[in-house]
């Protein structure tokens, strides 16, 4: 085993399903892992925003525990507004048509008032203003701070050059039915780049498709990085920056069943894949897995953690026990090798001693 | 680790994950769970449009193929762990078949030790064993000179005794007599009934000597000069210094003498009035003095 050892954190996007990291690196702190990079797609990114610009490790899960919680919080009545948007749009994000559908619900709440009915509670669905959590942006103002990033964990995000909402998704679709791949998503180092481009970039990272406008950074613009090398998950598991900056332990994390990222793409890497060892999938029914995604179900969000936490002391556990094993063997050899050092200077002493007997 | 401590399942370094695994080990180990979720979600995907969907994009065969890959990873990091512990195994026997090899080295030496040891018991047995004959015999030579160191001592408070006048109220051959019966019922005496050959017969020309010597000056004749038995040998002195009852002192101390078989002795301790047959009635200092110490101690030897 080497001295030297440099250890990535690979968070990958999967929306409400970011929860599950948390546990993960719960898990982590618990087994005394050094982390000294991370990179992360969507909610994998902003996790890893979060974690970086945190003062220490320790402090990073705490604040996500606190923001992963006031979400898990959210009364039931608001079920009907997904959870994993409101976090977006309380970190920043503006919905696509934004504008116009406030000024549709404006207009309709004029109307209501002036002929004095009440709109239908899903009404308020079309209002962004009513989307955004206050508790959850005020934690989001505070702890997605750009200014801490320079002083933290390096932060690799993985953006995906967009083409337009509509376009991104029919090449998501394509890519899906297995007729052509999508582009490769970009891997940016986040501290590296201009300040006022940090959050762009962090929050292009989780711009859903449609649901979200791309961010415009210098004529460019970026969408949800999961998109990216969509058949073998090329931007939604972005270890490539880890391993290029010297990463020779990638911890991978995913957050979905039977994730088609292979780490037979990487043979020269030591990756530890954290796969969940059941389902993540909470919601039944045929849009089960957007409902997951969004986060219609936010007391779910627990379990995930949860599952995270359990699925990372298993996975790590099990080449954690190996290691140990091959260690004590070592161990065991170099202490024989030492003893067998002292072999011939013990023989001779003897040898000595009996000749002085003749 | 500085004296090593052996690690433990407790020590800190197997509860953490500190130090940088072994790639082979890693896939190993993963590859299991990998493989594991992967085979959970095709089991998943049983169901008609799944299969169908899956079949048409290939994801079913890129899955089946990551599964093999994880399997085939596993297979070989088995492998490679089986040849590592094959040759630490190997390496384990070799040392325990050298350990063996020097245990019967160390057990024939401890086996020379033993003989060795038992050898220098004998040899210490043997030496203690002469050592004891040697104080012992030590010991009798200590006793012995003592005893001669005794004997002299007696001898010489005898004669000191003579030369001082003590027996200056017997006759000249009284004098004789009472130094020698001294002689004879003390050291000088017990040394000679115990001691034979030539040492007996040089410690009693050493008396005869001392004897000649003593008389010569008393009667102022020279040693082979001869006296008169009666007049000169027997006679009494005289005068104020004369003790009263030595006469009767010699006659109580020599009357178990039978004057035919001591008849210097007889006639010097009792002075009868009729001296023994075989008594010379002229004596010289030899004469007298080697007679009675050959009735005196000679004698003495047979008793």
């Amino acid at each position: 085993m080497s001295d030297f050892m440099k250890v990535g954190l690979v968070l990958s996007g999967g929306g409400a399903k970011g929860a599950y990291q948390v546990g993960v690196l719960k898990a982590l702190r618990e087994l005394g892992t050094r982390i000294d990079a991370v990179s992360g797609a969507s909610i994998g990114a902003l996790n890893g925003a979060i974690l970086a610009s945190s003062p220490s490790f320790e402090t990073g899960i705490q604040r996500l525990e606190e923001l992963w919680g006031t979400l898990a919080k959210r009364s039931p009545l608001d079920m009907n507004i997904p959870g994993y948007l409101s976090l977006l749009i309380s970190a920043g994000m503006k919905m696509y048509g934004a504008g116009t559908v406030d000024i549709v619900a404006r207009l309709a709440n004029r109307a209501a008032q002036r002929f004095g009915y009440a709109l239908p509670k899903g009404f308020d669905f079309l209002s962004a203003g009513v989307l955004c959590d206050k508790p959850l942006q005020a934690l989001m103002d505070e702890y997605l701070v750009t200014d801490d990033l320079a002083n933290g964990l390096p932060l690799y995000i993985s953006v995906y050059r967009s083409l337009g909402g509509m376009y991104d998704l029919l090449a998501a679709f394509q890519a899906e039915f297995g007729f052509a791949d999508t582009p490769d998503s970009e891997f940016l180092h986040l501290q590296t780049l201009p300040q006022e481009m940090q959050k762009e970039i962090l929050l292009a990272s989780a711009a859903i498709p449609l649901l979200f406008a791309p961010r415009q950074t210098n004529g460019t613009l970026y969408s949800d990085g999961g998109q990216g090398g969509w058949q073998s998950m090329q931007g939604n598991t972005p270890i490539t920056p880890l391993l290029e900056a010297g990463c020779n332990l990638v911890i991978v994390t995913h957050l979905s069943d039977g994730s088609p990222w292979s780490r037979q793409d990487f043979p020269d890497a030591t990756i530890l894949e954290i796969r969940p060892q059941q389902s993540l999938a909470r919601a039944c029914g045929p849009l089960g897995g957007s409902r997951d995604l969004l986060g219609f179900d936010s007391d779910k969000i627990p379990s995930w953690i949860e599952q995270g936490y359990r699925d990372t002391l298993h996975c790590v556990g099990r080449v954690m026990s190996a290691g140990k094993s091959r260690h004590e063997l070592r161990q065991s050899e170099a202490r024989l090798t030492l003893s067998e050092k002292g072999n011939a200077s013990a023989d001779q002493a003897l040898a000595d001693v009996m000749a002085q007997l003749k | 680790m500085s004296e090593q401590q052996p690690i433990t399942q407790q020590s800190e370094i197997c509860q953490i994950l500190t130090c940088l695994p072994e790639k082979f080990v890693v896939d190993f180990a993963n590859g299991i769970d990998v493989a594991r979720e992967r085979q959970a979600y095709l089991k998943g995907r049983s169901g008609f449009a799944a299969r169908l969907f899956d079949g048409f994009t290939g994801q079913g065969a890129r899955h089946q193929a990551e599964i093999n890959a994880s399997l085939t990873d596993g297979v070989e990091g088995a492998l490679n762990w089986l040849k590592d512990l094959s040759e630490s195994l190997a390496s384990s026997t070799l040392a325990i078949a050298q350990v063996n090899d020097r245990v019967n080295s160390l057990k024939l030496d401890v086996a020379k030790i033993a003989t060795y040891s038992i050898d220098t018991r004998r040899q210490l047995e043997h030496m203690a064993e002469r050592l004891s004959e040697r104080c012992e015999h030590l010991d009798k030579q200590v006793a012995r000179i003592d005893f001669v160191q005794r004997v002299q001592l007696h001898l010489d408070s005898v004669f000191n005794k003579w030369s001082a006048g003590r027996f200056n109220s017997f006759s000249l051959s009284g004098r004789c007599y009472a130094a020698l019966e001294e002689l004879r019922w003390g050291a000088f005496g017990d040394y000679c009934r115990q001691t034979s050959g030539d040492d007996r017969q040089r410690l009693l020309e050493n008396l005869s000597n001392r004897v000649i010597t003593h008389l010569t000056s008393d009667s102022k004749i020279t040693r082979r000069e001869r006296i008169a038995t009666r007049e000169r040998w027997l006679e009494r002195p005289v005068g104020r210094d004369v003790l009263p009852e030595a006469g009767e002192s010699l006659a109580y101390l020599g009357d178990d003498h039978e004057p035919h078989q001591s008849p210097f002795v007889f006639a010097a301790s009792q002075v009868p009035e009729e001296l023994p047959l075989h008594l010379p009635r002229l004596n010289s200092p030899e004469r007298v003095s080697e007679a009675m110490i050959g009735e005196l101690f000679l004698e003495v030897a047979y008793v």
